[in-house]
């Protein structure tokens, strides 16, 4: 057994990047996205910000999404995109724990589908008294925020969503899935 | 997929596993470090990080805190021990096994926080490390994929980034603190700058050695001054490991080796020639 199968991620990102759309930024830069159950992706609040977003499937076609809904404390985003013929991500259930491995894939500095690995650092507020975050010990740059985090199964934890002191800091699914709801979509 | 898993499970249990013996050092103005409770009322962590003798308090796993005193640093490792309540924490397991380059390890900081990366060298003294150590990690575990500790985070190493001392280094350390009942700090009383070898001098060494470390300052009364040292001398290795500059004499200088009479082998007037010094004790603050 050599250290190269063993430790083989090509599976899960194999499905991480074809749920993994890209976004036309604000002022042409681009973030990433993840196709959500129910026809809708997710994103951070910070790549959209006008009504319409333009969205990159992985296969190259392009699409205009409408923004279902906004939460700009939350730096969370719906848009809406039906058929998009592309299975929707995987969320996971279970709390994330410390020092196990997770992956992101986005498009940083307009490069596609790159994929950087690390371990949780820590979950918990930034401030006292805050909501929860995902922080990771995984690189990431600018055109990874709204992409996602995910574990060793390829399910998503969480959303990046912005770089704090070299660390990763993401969303955590259930904090999306929240929104997503009050969105009234309902995620199944 | 599996296996992968597997992999990340076992790595969320390793640094589970190790959390339990990590504390929270808080020893300076800027925010805290991290310890590990190595011995039953004996924590570990970076000298570097306890900027006072006095009013140290350390955290334990559930917010606890107790104060702690200093029973003994060695600046030259950035080690610092400080004695505590044995039930601040669960005590650490520790492995001495060899680290090997590309060794997958974890550190872990208070919180707990963890961060991995691999084994990247093996210094003369040191780990180096490819893993970022956050800021407050310092002081804390290095942990194998089974989260035994292999050896303490520093940030403070004077020559390199990330790195960790020797779980080994660190066990001397604590057994000479439980021989003597403090850390002696070891000297020679010289002042030393880096100088360059000749080749001809490096040929009559048989050293591939290319700088030493030349006295430029001696104290009288001191270990170096007793053997004869006199300024100008160029110290090329002293018991036996090759000092290429200052740093090196300083690190050499281990608590465990006061009262030994080591050899200094030094060049005076282009005479390579061996000299028995005594190491010191530093008298204490």
């Amino acid at each position: 057994m050599t250290p190269a199968a063993t430790l083989d991620l090509e599976p899960i990102v194999e499905r991480l990047r074809r749920v993994t759309v890209e976004i036309a930024g604000p002022h042409g830069g681009l973030g990433s996205g993840v196709l959500w159950p129910r026809g809708c992706v997710v994103t951070n609040a910070h790549v959209v910000r006008g009504a319409h977003a333009a969205v990159r499937l992985v296969d190259g076609t392009r699409r205009d999404a409408r923004v279902l809904a906004r939460d700009a404390e939350a730096d969370l985003a719906l848009l809406e995109l039906a058929g998009s013929g592309v299975a929707p991500a995987t969320l996971a259930t279970a709390p994330v724990r410390i020092g196990s491995l997770v992956v992101a894939v986005g498009h940083p500095f307009g490069l596609r589908g790159v994929l950087t690995a690390g371990i949780v650092h820590a979950v918990g507020p930034l401030v006292p008294g805050g909501a929860p975050w995902i922080q990771a010990d995984v690189r990431l740059a600018p055109g990874n925020s709204g992409g996602p985090l995910a574990d060793g199964a390829g399910a998503v934890v969480g959303l990046n969503a912005m770089i704090a002191g070299g660390l990763a800091l993401a969303v955590p699914v259930a904090r999306v899935q929240a929104f997503v709801r009050r969105a009234g979509v309902r995620a199944t | 997929m599996e296996t992968l898993l597997a992999l990340s499970n076992e790595l969320a249990t390793a640094v589970e596993h190790a959390a339990r013996a990590v504390v929270g050092v808080d020893a300076r103005r800027r925010f805290g470090s991290t310890g590990v409770h190595w011995r039953p009322g004996l924590v570990v962590t970076a000298d570097h990080t306890v900027e006072a003798d006095e009013d140290i308090a350390v955290v334990a796993g559930d917010g606890r805190r107790v104060s702690a005193a200093v029973a003994g640093r060695d600046p030259a490792t950035d080690l610092a021990i400080l004695r505590v309540d044995a039930g601040v924490a669960p005590v650490a397991e520790i492995t001495t096994d060899a680290p090997r380059v590309g060794h997958l390890v974890l550190a872990v900081g208070r919180g707990p926080r963890a961060s991995w990366g691999v084994i990247s060298a093996l210094a003369e003294r040191m780990l180096l490390l490819d893993l970022t150590l956050y800021p407050g990690f310092s002081g804390g575990p290095l942990v194998d994929a089974r989260g035994r500790v292999v050896g303490i985070t520093t940030s403070g190493a004077e020559r390199h980034l990330q790195a960790a001392v020797p779980a080994a280094t660190v066990e001397r350390m604590v057994q000479e603190l439980e021989r003597r009942g403090r850390l002696p700090r070891a000297y020679l009383g010289v002042g030393t700058q880096q100088v360059r070898l000749t080749d001809e001098l490096r040929a009559r060494l048989r050293t591939d050695q290319r700088t030493a470390a030349i006295v430029v300052e001696v104290q009288p009364d001191g270990p170096a001054g007793r053997a004869g040292l006199v300024i100008g001398d160029v110290v090329v290795a002293l018991g036996g490991t090759a000092i290429t500059e200052p740093l090196d004499l300083r690190l050499s200088l281990r608590p465990e080796h006061v009262g030994e009479t080591v050899t200094a082998t030094i060049v005076r007037g282009g005479e390579p020639r061996d000299v028995p010094v005594t190491i010191g004790e530093r008298a204490r603050r």
